[in-house]
């Protein structure tokens, strides 16, 4: 059996939703914009799926939810879309230093079409400084957006303190919650955020759908123009398996979020524990302020794609935020953003744990892990000949 | 490029490296690569004569940090070289390892595949007798020169004087080595912060033996052989610095909250 830590990278469906979904590809096949019988039920099904995202994230309307292809491109309608509504208000946007690599490139686009775009830094743990962040605020600022959690380390940012902030100046507060969505229960009247993106396989919906919650009185301009569906802030004919595994998905998600939440605390908590006992391990990120699913840890003098295949090797499936195993050749940027050195980024692990991880899969990892580490270290010109010793003593 | 597109080959080199570790005294070294750019090589080797009286690689060693196709290199180089005369050897070229190894993937083969570059700085090295590592003077010798952004950052962020600890609680704090008073802050300073960074010319872990020692088993991160170029930040914040690196003479960008410089005379 292979062992699967990579829950942050993609999700299996669970089967509870796969069976919800399959009907829609064959006998209820019909288009919401049509109106006959097909066209009708589709109508029906497709309000009452947008009915349990709201549900899900307890939005107080269905009207305020808007289904799009995933988190990326809700993150592009939220932004974008954000953003030439406002042009006249203002031309300034906040978003983080961490923020995942599509808000970070949407920051980017913004840049070369006129827009000003400000990056708050984080601290060492990943959080990003509030203080900095009401700092960079000027008149011209029409939008923060800041995710709920970090994909990477799973620091937890202040939501509560950024709505409260951005609420007072009347800034729109735009959020990924896509890190957090799995674990972390949602309560958008709770913590008042205008735009929220959302993602179906990170609660175990198929992949390829979305959502991105507005709050009333908000609207974007829409990225993708068409037929007028959604509102006509997203159109192209609704996706319609997608969107009611992505609502079944969430139903299941509400109803079991803090018993399995709990689950995975406990495991996470013990595979930290029992990794930090090897010599000159680290734990990337927030020791308590983080997503309860995610542990990210570097070992110096070793590199993280090695440490991957060496571990693939071991029927372990794993992540790292090394270069090498990036189509960019460069080093995670959030862990630079910490304040890490390129080497350091370079030896990272980031283990994601989900819904089907069991205390096998962690008992698994901790027993190889550290001789893995001692074999790449052997191997590493960058381990002092002190602990070079030591670890070829341990070898033998 | 994917990990798994890897061949049969560098899988088998990785996962069972030949030659791996160091000679002592070797009769010449190379080491190329750069660990900020994710991989650094060494090659150690020892030199003798085959019957016709032309020198030849009669031991080879190496140690590498690096990816899957980094470790796949260095093995395979050794492999190939170990027997050949020392002209035989000098020719491999990057693309004769990869030819050895089945193929690498194309995103790979500039980036991880300097093992032939590392044997041929080994081969300079034995032949020309030049010295592989130039040495930087100790830190106890060093005065701080000017490093921009000083002025502007002091007392937000900067400290020129020994500052209130508390204040730095979990804040990432640069100490840049001016002898052995900075290197005991830098030790004090860890029951602050996890995270305290020296920055030192020094080619060695500096300080007295004492203290040395006490620092290699700290975690304080020391970046040796470097020097602090330039203070960063947006709104008269520190955000990062510029650290100057001798060994690779290249400069690259660190986050950090908090700078201390103890006799700066900028």
């Amino acid at each position: 059996m292979r062992v699967y830590l990579d829950y942050q990278a993609a999700k299996p469906v669970d089967p509870r939703v796969f069976e919800a979904m399959k009907p829609y590809f064959t006998k209820e096949f019909g288009n919401p914009s049509s109106l006959h019988n097909y066209g009708y039920n589709a109508t029906n099904s497709l309000e009452e799926a947008r009915l349990k995202i709201a549900e899900f994230i307890n939005a107080p309307s269905s009207d305020n939810i808007i289904f799009t292809s995933g988190a990326t491109e809700s993150n592009n309608l939220g932004i974008i879309g954000a953003a030439i509504r406002n042009r006249r208000k203002g031309n300034h946007i906040i978003i983080s230093e961490i923020e995942h690599i599509s808000i970070l490139n949407i920051g980017k686009y913004l840049e070369r079409e006129g827009y000003r775009v400000s990056r708050v830094p984080v601290d060492r743990f990943g959080i990003i400084n509030l203080g900095k962040l009401e700092r960079l605020i000027s008149d011209e600022t029409i939008l923060i957006s800041i995710s709920t959690a970090s994909n990477e380390i799973g620091s937890l940012q202040p939501v509560e303190e950024i709505a409260e902030l951005t609420q007072k100046k009347s800034i729109w507060f735009h959020s990924d919650a896509v890190a957090s969505e799995s674990t972390i229960p949602i309560d958008v009247q709770r913590v008042p955020f205008d735009l929220l993106t959302l993602s179906s396989n990170d609660i175990y919906g198929p992949k390829g759908v979305g959502a991105l919650y507005l709050k009333k009185g908000v609207r974007v301009n829409p990225v993708i123009i068409g037929g007028g569906q959604e509102n006509g802030m997203r159109s192209g004919s609704e996706n319609m398996p997608g969107i009611i595994g992505f609502a079944k998905a969430a139903e299941i998600m509400k109803a079991e979020i803090n018993e399995e939440a709990a689950r995975l605390k406990i495991l996470r908590d013990k595979l930290i524990r029992e990794v930090l006992k090897i010599p000159k391990s680290y734990l990337n990120g927030h020791p308590e302020k983080r997503t309860p699913h995610n542990a990210n840890f570097r070992f110096d003098y070793i590199e993280g794609e090695s440490l991957l295949l060496s571990l693939k090797d071991e029927k372990l499936e794993v992540a790292t935020g090394s270069a090498c195993s990036s189509k960019t050749l460069e080093p995670s940027h959030t862990l630079i953003s910490c304040g890490l050195l390129h080497e350091e980024a370079h030896g990272s692990l980031l283990l994601t744990l989900g819904r089907f991880t069991t205390e096998e899969d962690i008992n698994k990892i901790i027993e190889v892990l550290p001789g893995i580490v001692r074999k790449l270290r052997i191997l590493s010109p960058l381990t002092p000949s002190d602990l070079l010793k030591k670890l070829k003593e341990e070898d033998k | 490029m994917s990990v798994h597109k890897y061949t049969d080959k560098v899988m088998d080199h990785f996962r069972n490296p030949r030659n791996v570790g160091s000679i002592e005294n070797p009769d010449g070294y190379g080491k190329v690569g750069n660990p900020v750019c994710g991989d650094l090589m060494e090659i150690f080797i020892k030199v003798g004569k085959n019957d016709k009286g032309e020198d030849i690689i009669d031991d080879i060693k190496f140690r590498t940090f690096g990816c899957g196709s980094a470790v796949s290199t260095s093995s395979m180089v050794t492999e190939m070289a170990k027997g050949m005369t020392l002209d035989e050897a000098y020719n491999i070229t990057r693309s004769d390892v990869a030819d050895e190894l089945d193929g690498l993937p194309p995103i790979k083969m500039h980036c991880s595949n300097l093992a032939a570059d590392a044997l041929k700085a080994a081969i300079n090295n034995y032949r020309e007798g030049t010295k592989p590592e130039v040495e930087i003077v100790t830190s106890c010798q060093l005065e701080v020169r000017v490093i921009l952004g000083v002025d502007e950052f002091k007392g937000k962020g900067v400290y020129l004087e020994i500052p209130d600890l508390e204040q730095l609680r979990e804040k990432r704090t640069l100490i840049v080595d001016t002898g052995d008073n900075s290197l005991e802050l830098a030790l004090k300073l860890t029951e602050y912060t996890g995270r305290v960074i020296v920055v030192t010319s020094a080619k060695e872990i500096p300080g007295t033996i004492e203290i040395a020692k006490k620092l290699k088993q700290s975690d304080v991160k020391i970046l040796q052989q470097s020097e602090l170029n330039e203070i960063k930040g947006e709104l008269n914040e520190v955000e990062k610095v510029v650290i100057h690196d001798f060994d690779e003479d290249e400069n690259y960008e660190l986050f950090v909250d908090a700078i201390i410089i103890l006799d700066y005379r900028g």
